[in-house]
């Protein structure tokens, strides 16, 4: 189930419309480099993810941006701001801990109060907007619960009527559904979402879970080792990806290697795969979307020029439910191809010859050098 | 012994709840009725008994030494100075502790371990040589006067007095107290800091109306801990009081051990227990205001 996409916000490198923008940032820990030269420009009311593996310098970045963590070179801004050496209290933006981090000694009330008194606020209008930021997150039954009465995910959407009540221009987000469970991960997914899109809020958004990033956001940055792999919307990321390390991290992709020969094809084990990457001559990684191959043992399969066929043997079976794997080994290697069920299958005994055949433009092919 | 039956039955489970309560209880509830409980009534008996000349304790029972306690205004100021002299200490060590414990709180790894023994070391020395440690900084002789003295003030005194009781005990308590304050500190994550510093609070603000709350469960333990221990040391009041500073310890070991008035000894320990009664109530009473 895809959003809406606001493909409109979409913001590239030296975008004069940028809001939020982090120019060379980079963060080192002694001889660690958490962080290596960050460029991003995010739009106003643009949801970005941060995506990649743990250690991959997502967090890290968050915090600069936040403040808390200081940076070791490079500048943060938001519209006209610079924000990089400016204490946390000063730069107006709302956090969402990963471990929600609610004062335990206060009330959900006070609790999403204290922003607003940090402000000097009135009291009135305290009351008036704490009572709307609590009716925004369906907890306006809650207000004088402590947050260890709250459920997991009652507590995550106190931190996020806390963060976005005092109207931040940032609202940041450290993997903010990471503690809560499969079904509850779900619905919040969409009700950040939603309520992201109604406050027309910028927002940047920190994961591990592809899912997450692919469903929720505009844009996606993929991090590696504290460097950016690829920035760019969803189905970018998906379909075109930059380098091997996105099409394996984001989705799931099978992997063969083979020598590529210079004119667009690469060879494996005596196919020949083509793809629409230039590729030089020499070592090359080809990788496929399990769901996009189609798997045939009848023999029958029709030869087309924009499909690639590989043949190996059914290794075996394995019934997921909604879908059927077969694991299908091609010479050494062994790779999984992906189907639909149907009501009635017959399907093919392990040892059978099978043919794989899918699209060229669903080929992701790389060089050695990548 | 039914005990004994418990573990003899092979065909029985494990040893029901109540009953494996009541055997890791036993050994603790009969040292501290021989220790403690049997010796505190006692006393409490005892300080109803009359006192005799030369030592002795009278059998007949009277209330004398409690009368003279409350007619006696020596003993009156003696409570009221001790409560107070023991509540300025236990605020001086908190202070002092306070940021240590904070850091330590905040401190990992090597760094931790090796502050946490320095911390620590000063108990595995006497009170009684750390005592004589400060006499031998603070008197007349010692480097403070001499610096303060060469640098052309007129220095004050600083042993032998009630100025020289509190720097001593609050000195000796620190370790207690940092102990206590960081067995305290559990609730403080530094996550819940950093959400109050993005929800623009200062560090000041933060502190106030973050840290300091949280902390202060560790504060009402480390504050009950050092008020209980220094209304009840005799040593560095004896030793740096020089004979001037007049405090309930001290005064109960007088009359044990060189007036030998038991009775009357007896009495003053009981209003020590009275107070450690008083202190715990007002424990417990901030934890349930706190939560």
């Amino acid at each position: 189930m895809m959003h809406q996409k606001n493909f409109a916000a979409e913001a590239s490198q030296g975008d004069p419309d940028a809001y939020l923008r982090l120019e060379g940032v980079s963060k080192t820990y002694g001889d660690f480099e958490a962080v290596r030269s960050l460029d991003l420009a995010i739009g106003k009311g643009e949801l970005v993810a941060l995506l990649g593996p743990s250690g991959c310098g997502k967090t890290t970045t968050l915090r600069m941006i936040a403040g808390l963590v200081p940076t070791s070179g490079g500048r943060i801004t938001v519209g006209e701001t610079d924000l990089t050496a400016v204490p946390p209290h000063g730069r107006d933006m709302g956090l969402v801990f990963q471990s929600y981090a609610l004062f335990p000694h206060m009330t959900v009330a006070r609790n999403v109060a204290f922003g607003l008194e940090m402000r000097s606020i009135p009291r009135g209008e305290i009351d008036r907007r704490v009572k709307e930021a609590l009716a925004m997150v369906q907890l306006d039954k809650l207000a004088e619960r402590r947050p260890r009465e709250l459920s997991g995910g009652q507590q995550q959407r106190v931190a996020l009527a806390r963060a976005l009540v005092v109207k931040p221009s940032i609202l940041l987000l450290d993997e903010p559904l990471s503690n809560l469970d499969a079904k509850l991960r779900d619905e919040m997914r969409t009700q950040i979402r939603d309520i992201q899109q109604q406050v027309g809020i910028t927002t940047v958004f920190v994961t591990h879970d592809q899912v997450e990033a692919l469903s929720m956001c505009d844009r996606i940055v993929v991090m590696r080792n504290g460097r950016v792999e690829q920035i760019g919307t969803p189905v970018d990321v998906y379909e075109r990806p930059a380098t091997p390390f996105v099409a394996s991290f984001v989705g799931r992709t099978i992997r063969l290697s083979g020598t590529a020969n210079g004119d667009g094809a690469i060879d494996i084990g005596g196919d020949v795969i083509r793809s629409a990457a230039g590729l030089a001559p020499g070592p090359a990684e080809i990788m496929v979307r399990p769901h996009r191959i189609e798997v045939d043992w009848t023999g029958q399969a029709k030869t087309k020029d924009d499909v690639n066929r590989l043949s190996g043997v059914l290794c075996r079976i394995t019934f997921v439910g909604d879908v059927i794997q077969y694991h299908v080994g091609i010479g050494d290697a062994e790779v999984i191809a992906e189907a639909s069920t149907t009501g009635n299958q017959q399907l093919p005994a392990a040892g059978t010859p099978v043919t794989l055949s899918w699209r060229v433009e669903d080929t992701m092919a790389f060089g050695s050098g990548q | 012994m039914s005990v004994a039956a418990t573990f003899a039955s092979p065909s029985s489970k494990a040893p029901s709840t109540a009953s494996l309560a009541v055997m890791l209880l036993l050994p603790i509830a009969l040292v501290n009725a021989v220790g403690f409980i049997i010796p505190v009534l006692n006393l409490a008996r005892m300080s109803f008994n009359e006192a005799l000349p030369g030592g002795g304790i009278g059998e007949a029972l009277t209330l004398a030494n409690w009368q003279s306690l409350v007619s006696d205004g020596f003993y009156l100021g003696l409570v009221v100075n001790s409560i107070g002299v023991s509540l300025l200490i236990t605020l001086i060590t908190l202070v002092l502790s306070y940021p240590i414990a904070l850091y330590l709180h905040r401190s990992s790894g090597r760094w931790r371990t090796f502050l946490t023994v320095l911390v620590i070391s000063p108990l595995l020395t006497s009170a009684v040589v750390r005592t004589y440690g400060w006499i031998a900084i603070l008197s007349d002789q010692g480097p403070v006067v001499q610096t303060i003295a060469a640098l052309g003030f007129t220095p004050p005194r600083l042993m032998f007095n009630l100025t020289g009781v509190i720097v001593g005990l609050s000195e000796i308590l620190m370790p207690y107290m940092i102990l206590a304050l960081l067995a305290g500190f559990g609730r403080l994550d530094p996550r819940v800091e950093e959400a109050a510093r993005t929800l623009g609070a200062t560090p000041f603000r933060t502190f106030a109306r973050v840290i300091l709350p949280l902390t202060l469960p560790g504060i009402a333990l480390g504050c009950l801990l050092c008020f209980v221990l220094s209304i009840s040391s005799f040593i560095t009041p004896k030793l740096m009081g020089g004979g001037r500073v007049f405090l309930l310890a001290t005064e109960i070991y007088d009359q044990a051990i060189v007036t030998l008035n038991w009775p009357l000894a007896a009495t003053l320990s009981m209003l020590v227990l009275i107070i450690f009664g008083a202190a715990l109530g007002a424990y417990s009473r901030v934890l349930r205001a706190i939560d």
